[in-house]
């Protein structure tokens, strides 16, 4: 794509004299650096207050106790031993675990090979509509979409009428009020689990290969799965890191699907971590409690993410 | 030949939830218990459609404030730090860059109860500011990490004749960087609306007297017993859930192009 607004720009600016140039602090200006801070200054007072300040006090949160109201109590690490004696919370990091592992490969996994699929669709047309209608389901609001499953998941809702219709009635289940299925339900909701940013950051990656290594492999006879394995997987391995780094950070984030869906429930079934720091701090007015339960949750994923970045950078590129 | 079938079939298990829903939000509920899966008997009912309108206009219109003016703060503070950032060069950067970067690893969890506090503490709660202000915050560190690898990608060529003729930072970014970005500037702008409209944690406790609330938060309760007893309440709140859905829809239609665009431009990845 050529710049269009580069040609119209030129006459205008070339308009400019030397002098000016130096009181504007163009580009070639020994003050250069004041522009760069002013461009970033904006930026930098809104995350100081609205990120990186909550971000502080979340921290000394963890070690207070607090009701939101009357100032807070130093207890050191008292939040934190209470917590390993409660058992609500070490249910929370078991679902939250379970939640992780199960999570994590459904939201790479299945975009991963729908975008091998469209890939390799002969024709650019098709690969465009196929792309376009796995994106449509991105039009449904992030809490429509949970509310949708909602209604699937009800007694008399859509997965039990279907299996009732396909001759699977015996499997007919109140799936989100059985502490048994709850957490699964939650986990197995998205089914089949096609990503829409995922695909297309995997296709993109994907469609950047260079087409000579594709030509060499198809040449030499390679096939699909060790063309798959040996090429297209290293190859976008940029878009395997981000994907992954994401996805470690918003699994265990998952907050509105209890929240919404089940409350917790039944019992406390599908208590998350981060459901749970919401429910004592908001729900019981334990702001310190909540908050340290907050910050190992997230001690716990900067660990995860570390690891993860050095294992991934380790391998030669 | 058995791939475009298997795209179909995987398609259209993506989409059948949208595709129930249209379905059902036109029907009576007695007409959906008899069978979900498609139109059972005419006439459509779109008076559901009316029906959940009235009820949900007001925070519809709420959430549209508050996503556009977010999202317009995100995409222009961004895109000047991103600017920065890529071409211009000054003490610190990358302890700077870091320090907005590093954002990406606090996860939303961890600030929320402190936000939350902040927000009383400035007394905006229940005023769209409340909303606003936080959302520009939250989506300054991924749009800054995706602009500034955009921007370092465009070739110096472009700049080196637009400085020989005396231009100023404010003009490259103004009349080159600008022009040359709206694909991948729609990219993280779609990526955000998509993220505020849905959004109803946040929103939930900062949002929630009755009369003024998001679109999420008044949605989510709907299906509280205030609503007045029908028939159809189910059908209804459907038809709300498609509603919701609509200007998200109009953005992808309109702005799909670019959106593939940006997304597969080569900037979104580490």
């Amino acid at each position: 794509m050529q710049p269009r607004g580069l040609t119209a720009a030129l006459p205008e600016t070339s308009a400019r004299t030397v002098t000016h140039r130096r009181l504007v602090s163009g580009p070639n200006s020994s003050r250069r650096w004041v522009i760069g801070y002013l461009f970033i200054l904006p930026t930098l007072v809104f995350v100081g207050v609205f990120s990186y300040y909550p971000a502080v006090k979340a921290m000394q949160g963890a070690f207070s106790n607090w009701n939101g109201f009357n100032p807070p109590v130093f207890v050191g690490l008292g939040n934190f031993v209470q917590m390993f004696q409660d058992p609500v919370f070490i249910a929370s990091l078991w679902h939250v675990l379970i939640w992780t592992v199960v999570g994590i490969p459904l939201s790479l996994i299945p975009p991963f090979l729908v975008a091998e699929m469209i890939f390799h669709l002969g024709k650019a047309r098709s690969q465009y509509v196929f792309r376009t209608m796995f994106i449509i389901p991105m039009v449904l609001p992030g809490f429509v979409g949970l509310l949708i499953w909602l209604f699937i998941y009800q007694p008399t809702g859509l997965l039990n009428q279907f299996l009732g219709a396909v001759g699977l009635g015996f499997l007919r289940h109140q799936w989100l009020a059985d502490p048994h299925t709850a957490l699964g339900a939650l986990i197995g909701m998205g089914f089949p689990w096609i990503g829409a940013f995922q695909l297309l950051v995997l296709y993109a990656g994907l469609q950047a290969i260079p087409m000579e290594i594709l030509d060499a492999a198809a040449v030499d006879g390679v096939g699909t799965w060790s063309r798959i394995r040996a090429i297209d997987i290293p190859m976008i391995r940029g878009q395997w890191k981000l994907l992954f780094i994401l996805a470690i950070v918003s699994v265990p984030q998952n907050l509105i699907a209890p929240l919404i869906l089940t409350d917790g429930g039944p019992g406390t079934a599908t208590v998350t971590p981060v459901f749970y720091m919401y429910q004592t701090a908001i729900g019981y007015g334990l702001y310190g409690y909540g908050m340290a339960i907050a910050f190992l949750l997230f001690l716990a994923m900067m660990l995860l993410a570390i690891v993860n970045m050095k294992y991934i950078q380790s391998q030669p590129d | 030949m058995w791939l475009p079938a298997g795209l179909i079939v995987l398609a259209f298990i993506s989409l059948y939830p949208i595709i129930y829903a249209v379905i059902n939000s036109l029907k009576t509920e007695p007409q959906s218990t008899v069978n979900p899966f498609w139109f059972t008997n005419w006439p459509l009912q779109w008076s559901n459609f009316l029906i959940a309108f009235e009820t949900i206009w007001h925070a519809f219109f709420t959430s549209a404030i508050i996503t556009s003016v977010s999202v317009v703060g995100i995409i222009a503070l961004a895109s000047l730090s991103g600017y920065a950032f890529a071409r211009i060069p000054f003490p610190a950067k990358n302890v700077l860059f870091m320090i907005i970067f590093g954002l990406l690893l606090v996860p939303g969890f961890l600030t929320l109860i402190p936000l939350f506090i902040e927000i009383k503490d400035f007394g905006l709660l229940d005023h769209d500011l409340g909303l606003i202000l936080p959302y520009i915050a939250g989506g300054q560190a991924f749009a800054i990490f995706v602009f500034r690898s955009f921007f370092s990608g465009l070739p110096d060529e472009i700049f080196e004749s637009a400085v020989m003729d005396g231009a100023s930072d404010l003009t490259l970014y103004g009349r080159i960087v600008m022009p040359l970005s709206i694909p991948i500037m729609v990219t993280i702008a779609i990526i955000n609306v998509v993220g505020i409209w849905g959004d109803y944690v946040l929103p939930s406790l900062v949002m929630n007297a009755t009369g003024h609330r998001t679109l999420a938060v008044a949605i989510v309760s709907f299906e509280a017993p205030k609503f007045a007893p029908s028939l159809n309440v189910y059908n209804i709140e459907l038809a709300a859930y498609l509603l919701a859905s609509i200007p998200l829809l109009f953005l992808f239609s309109f702005l799909m192009k670019y959106f593939i665009q940006g997304m597969t431009s080569g900037s979104i990845k580490m």
